[in-house]
């Protein structure tokens, strides 16, 4: 019993961190452009093809130097969407970004199979194996997810918190205009957070191409899982969307253990749903609320 | 040093300058006074390239810069502190310092030295260096607002209702800051205020807006003893 508690516990650390990743990528875009990329799913999607069918396949890359250079083809492709559809459109109403995005995201599905293929790949050796650790057996991948995801938080967090152009990429979200009476080219400022967010979407490929194989609805389920993340952790803030999803992730496996294995997706929009009933601003909103009280309480005494 | 001749600025179909000019020479403290919605701030806006003019033209030190982006702008030296102050709220009020010398290629030390110098110039801001600013008085994100803008070096800083909201013990201490920004850092301002009189005390010369037109433009000692001025403006 403690094995398989262990075992679900850290499966689940592992896709919530992908969740998390997930809300990491759109949020960043929110936060620069004021839109949401429908096309995020495909994007992901769009990383695995590269790493796999390209890199690996057409170029007999190792699999490491394919990973890179997939996350550094996207990267091109994010500074190339940002200049064709999230720069034009940002002042149009939003409807017209979002049919956008999402046309975007059926080109580049139709086009997968045109060059790919329809069957599923699957890169060979890559994060693949067990560990036996406390008498569980853990799927080396997960442990490989939890590490890099770690790893790109960690740096994420640098770049925003101790460059100077990261905090310029934090007054863009935070205020348009004033940023740019700051000095600061809003509009190239939107450009590299789009190709950071599509870097990502490549990370997220990579690393989950060997649970889901590189298949056309690779990334549907965790693309949803992770716009539940950004809901429960509370839109737009980049902590929130990592703790949502950690926790997404986390309660979908356990709720494994007391309801049939069908229902894992079912609870996590549950938990959404409830969320958006009950705290539509997620955990910042119910944070807020401790704090209000918290206060009320001492202003009384 | 900075001209607007002849701008004239939409918004949407409503026009909201016609044919405005205007002018700041070196060393001066120019106002503009005005009633809301008479186009003082779409002036400062439209300067910025914030808002572009559809007619007219924008020369800085004999440059056209009309058709330059807002951090372009900037990066020419001229400075606008805005309405309203739009600090970056979440951010510590050090951060906030460091962001308003992006435009420059200042190495750490020297945006240090510059970062010391605004804390002996607003001591307050001192203490609260690592406070967020949304958590500062209105009276202090003025302070660092003004801060903010002085952290490029400009050589034209344009202020637009610093007075609005604070205290008026606060507004003599904003007012003393504007002055020695112009006659300490040898730094060209520009003045725009609802609180007429405080304006065309303080200041050089001054250009009455009324209804997007430049309506009434002098000596601000002139102005300040004009009739028509006295009692629309001043209430006197």
């Amino acid at each position: 019993m403690q094995n398989v508690l262990f075992q679900l516990i850290v499966s689940g650390t592992a896709m919530g961190f992908v969740y998390a990743l997930v809300a990491v990528e759109y949020t960043l875009i929110w936060n620069a452009c004021g839109l949401l990329n429908f096309s995020h799913e495909k994007i992901i999607m769009l990383g695995g093809y590269m790493f796999v069918g390209t890199c690996i396949t057409m170029f007999g890359m190792s699999n490491l130097l394919s990973a890179l250079l997939a996350i550094l083809l996207l990267g091109v492709f994010g500074i190339l969407i940002a200049v064709v559809i999230f720069i034009p459109l940002r002042n149009q109403s939003r409807l017209i970004a979002v049919v956008a995005t999402v046309m975007l995201g059926q080109i580049l599905n139709e086009a997968a199979v045109l060059v790919w293929g329809p069957v599923a790949l699957m890169p060979k050796n890559f994060l693949s194996g067990v560990f036996q650790i406390m008498g569980a057996t853990i799927a080396k991948s997960y442990v490989y997810i939890i590490m890099i995801s770690i790893f790109i938080i960690i740096a994420l967090q640098f770049v925003f918190k101790r460059t100077k152009f990261g905090k310029a990429m934090t007054c863009v979200s935070i205020h348009k205009t004033a940023a740019s009476l700051m000095g600061i080219n809003v509009k190239a400022s939107m450009v590299i957070t789009l190709m950071i967010s599509f870097m990502i979407c490549a990370v997220i490929g990579i690393i989950t191409a060997p649970i889901f194989t590189v298949k056309q609805q690779m990334a549907t389920m965790i693309a949803l899982k992770g716009f539940c993340a950004g809901v429960i952790g509370g839109f737009g803030s980049l902590p929130a969307a990592i703790a949502g999803g950690l926790i997404l992730g986390i309660v979908e496996n356990l709720a494994g253990l007391v309801l049939p294995a069908v229902f894992k997706d079912a609870v996590a929009f549950t938990l959404m749903i409830l969320f958006m009933m009950f705290s539509p601003k997620g955990l910042i909103g119910v944070k807020q609320e401790m704090d209000r009280k918290r206060q009320l309480r001492t202003g009384e005494v | 040093m900075l001209e607007a001749d002849r701008i004239t600025t939409y918004y949407g179909n409503a026009c909201a300058l016609r044919e405005v000019s205007f002018e700041v020479n070196e060393g001066e403290i120019v106002s503009i006074i005005g009633a809301n919605g008479a186009g003082k701030s779409t002036l400062m806006k439209s300067i910025m390239g914030v808002v572009k003019p559809r007619t007219g033209a924008i020369r800085y030190k004999g440059k056209e810069i009309l058709h330059f982006p807002t951090h372009k702008i900037v990066g020419e030296g001229i400075v606008y502190v805005p309405e309203g102050r739009d600090v970056f709220a979440p951010m510590s009020v050090q951060d906030n310092l460091e962001m308003g010398a992006y435009s420059r290629p200042f190495s750490k030390s020297q945006t240090e030295e510059l970062c010391e110098e605004m804390y002996q110039m607003f001591p307050r801001l001192k203490e609260r260096r690592k406070q967020t600013a949304g958590t500062l008085s209105g009276g202090e994100q003025q302070m660092l607002a003004i801060a903010r803008g002085l952290m490029s070096k400009p050589e034209i800083i344009m202020f637009d209702e610093p007075s609005l909201g604070l205290a008026p013990i606060v507004v003599d201490e904003v007012f003393e800051r504007i002055k020695y920004i112009n006659q300490e850092l040898k730094i060209s301002v520009v003045l725009v205020e609802q609180n007429a009189y405080m304006a065309l005390t303080i200041s050089d010369r001054s250009y009455v807006m009324e209804n997007g037109r430049i309506a009434k433009h002098g000596a601000s000692q002139e102005l300040l003893h004009d009739d028509s001025i006295k009692t629309a403006y001043l209430g006197m």
